[in-house]
């Protein structure tokens, strides 16, 4: 057996691998470890099979290494040790290997297609809110991805937002946009969280409103809502805790039509169709209109 | 009233309107611009509320105040109902704050009809103007084109928007007449010929001014009048041929506070909304005709998907191997859809493609297996006949009875 030893980051490996397909290596006699930034750099050593240095360039695919790379970001035990595996099996000539349909290729085609759907979760399901703090960012938000996208996703935001300043911070790292460039911290600075998750500010009361008015309860539909919006990013959302409490509201009702009860509740108005003077709008109604 | 009780009362009155994409826009970007706002082609969905549907866009009405009396619409202006307006500048903070919070994509801004037909849409331009042209927004803009409105203002609404849309709301002339008293087919087709010419313009000259981008929609309401699934189908094509609409959505009726007696009060036919969504997919992506699915009067099957109905009424062109078969013929397969048969032509240039393979691709195996031959199945011939198949296959089994 060979321990491969790296930083954990995507660069750190491919060098390794690129190392032990030289050496000819194959798949099931690699163990992988990984140690992030903060660990010594291959510190514990490098890999003991004995070097023998190939004089044969290794060819893969380009797309190969970009396919590789995106699934790196999966976050699961043996996120490496397939990379490697179809690593070794395509630059052995079995290009199958980097196909959904093959016994690897549908494993890694999964973890490429759970990651696309987290930087798309990151996408619709973060929420910025102003920050008021002195020399602070515009704007700041708290998210909980499941995988490693947070770097390679957030340029998004940097296309949306023009000149404001921005700052997003997870569970284990974190990015701040300064108007200008993006700046990653593999492990998300203390004060950066602690700006992300701030109470809510009074604005959301306008978002949550227009949450509420836009459902319609005679179409309750809740395992359609789970599919698409997981019930773990929930909690973070503002109008997170508003969902249960319209669930519920909805189905007490047994709402045949779907009004909102708050618009319900309130006095209504009909319009008096009139065929003579110009009228404006505000509670009356102009000229009549052609039949 | 306070700007949060106009925001109740006009999100509420907006939400009959199924429309909510927010793709097809070309890329734009606002970074280290002044303004705000990016659109990238694709749509994002940026909450989902209880009733399954996305938020995209911030879906309001201007006013509800409407001098037109649909008969299936709750801002119909015999309804009862409490009535707001915003003024643009309100439309246009509530859009550029919910949009830096990152709550929305952009904006769907639609009326009732208010003083004039023209009066209304050049109120709904004004708001697009003022955030294009004052705020630099570059997220997207559906705008409901007022089909009685005078068609030059058309060309001034494709400036700002990025999507168009008239709403034939019913698929047929008779019903307009019965349930839209003041809505006329002749001026709502007018009004997509408008649209549909200001797109063409755009795209055959060079350099010319942008144009709907994204192009245009329409929606027609299911279940408020008789009207079966094969006319709706069938209207749904013709309006794609003509027009080159994007899509066209269809609404299941939504039983109204103090409905008239003119429209069904009952529960919605959401499953029938369901079957046809799944037919119009075939329309569009999978190059079925109307009358393929349909080919008389009548409603598709609820207890099956239009693409199994299509596949065991007909038999012959099934099983098709998985080996040799056109890929368009696969993606007809029930269970295997376009990318999935991309998938299999891709494999077998590699290799045969067995049957293990078709389940990686996670298919729908069991839809499947009876009309698909790989190197190492082949379906058994008992058993297989249409009318037992559709019984396995059913979504809703038929409940046994007891004696």
């Amino acid at each position: 057996m060979v321990s491969a030893r790296f930083d954990g980051s995507f660069a750190g490996w491919r060098q390794a691998a690129r190392e032990l397909l030289q050496q000819g290596v194959t798949a099931d006699q690699v163990t992988w470890y990984s140690h992030d930034g903060d660990t010594d750099l291959f510190a514990a050593g490098t890999p003991c099979a004995t070097p023998h240095l190939a004089t044969t360039a290794i060819r893969v695919p380009r797309q190969l290494l970009n396919l590789l790379e995106s699934a790196a970001r999966y976050r699961c035990a043996d996120r490496w040790s397939l990379l490697y595996r179809v690593l070794w099996r395509v630059s052995h000539g079995d290009r199958s290997a980097m196909l959904a349909g093959d016994a690897d290729g549908s494993e890694l085609h999964k973890r490429l297609k759970a990651v696309r759907r987290e930087a798309h979760h990151l996408h619709a399901f973060l929420r910025f809110q102003p920050c008021h703090v002195e020399n602070g960012p515009d704007f700041v938000a708290w998210h909980e991805p499941a995988h490693d996208i947070l770097h390679s996703a957030s340029g998004h935001f940097a296309e949306r937002m023009g000149q404001h300043s921005w700052l997003i911070a997870t569970p284990q790292d974190g990015v701040y946009w300064d108007g200008q460039r993006l700046q990653h911290q593999q492990h998300c600075p203390q004060e950066w969280q602690q700006l992300a998750q701030a109470p809510g500010d009074e604005g959301q009361q306008l978002w949550l409103a227009y949450y509420g008015s836009t459902f319609n309860p005679a179409r309750l539909n809740r395992s359609v809502l789970e599919n698409n919006m997981p019930v773990r990013f929930w909690k973070n959302l503002p109008e997170g805790p508003l969902i249960p409490q319209l669930m519920s509201q909805a189905r007490a009702g047994a709402q045949r039509d779907g009004q909102a009860q708050a618009v319900a509740q309130r006095s209504g108005k009909i319009i008096r169709y009139r065929n003579d003077s110009e009228q404006t709008p505000s509670g009356s109604v102009g000229p009549g209109l052609p039949r | 009233m306070q700007l949060i009780d106009k925001l109740t009362v006009l999100a509420d009155a907006a939400k009959y309107d199924v429309s909510c994409a927010s793709s097809g826009a070309p890329k734009r970007s606002s970074k280290g611009k002044s303004g705000l706002g990016a659109t990238n082609g694709m749509g994002i969905c940026h909450s989902f509320t209880p009733d399954g549907r996305c938020v995209a866009l911030l879906k309001i009405l201007l006013t509800n105040f409407c001098l037109y009396d649909c008969q299936y619409c709750v801002n119909r202006r015999s309804s009862d109902v409490p009535r707001a307006r915003f003024t643009p500048v309100e439309v246009v903070t509530l859009t550029l704050d919910f949009y830096r919070r990152n709550c929305i994509s952009g904006l769907f801004l639609s009326s009732g009809i208010i003083r004039s037909a023209d009066y209304t849409m050049e109120q709904l331009i004004r708001v697009a103007k003022l955030l294009r042209e004052e705020h630099q927004f570059r997220g997207y803009i559906h705008l409901k084109t007022i089909p009685d409105a005078d068609p030059l203002l058309i060309p001034e609404a494709g400036r700002y928007a990025d999507r168009l849309s008239v709403n034939i709301e019913l698929p047929t002339e008779s019903s307009l007449i019965r349930l839209a008293p003041e809505k006329q087919v002749g001026t709502i087709k007018q009004a997509m010929h408008s649209i549909h010419q200001g797109e063409s313009e755009a795209r055959a000259e060079k350099g010319a001014p942008r144009f709907a981008p994204a192009g245009q929609s329409t929606q027609m309401i299911v279940g408020a009048d008789d009207t079966d699934d094969s006319t709706i189908l069938h209207t749904a094509q013709s309006l794609y041929g003509a027009y080159r609409l994007r899509r066209v959505y269809y609404s299941a009726f939504s039983p109204i506070p103090h409905s008239p007696k003119t429209v069904p009060f009952e529960a919605p036919p959401l499953l029938r909304e369901h079957r046809l969504y799944q037919a119009d997919f075939l329309l569009r992506g999978y190059g079925f005709q109307a009358g393929e699915l349909l080919s008389g009067p009548g409603n598709l099957a609820l207890d099956i998907d239009p693409k199994l109905a299509w596949a065991l009424a007909n038999r012959e062109h099934f099983p098709v191997d998985l080996n040799r078969a056109e890929p368009s013929l696969i993606a007809r397969v029930p269970g295997i859809g376009v990318l999935s048969a991309k998938r299999l032509v891709a494999l077998r240039r590699h290799k045969r493609i067995r049957f293990e393979d078709v389940s990686r691709l996670r298919c729908a195996l069991e839809k499947a297996k009876p009309f698909i031959v790989t190197q190492d199945y082949r379906p058994l011939q008992a058993g297989n006949e249409s009318q037992v198949l559709r019984q396995q296959l059913s979504e809703t089994p038929a409940q046994m009875v007891l004696w």
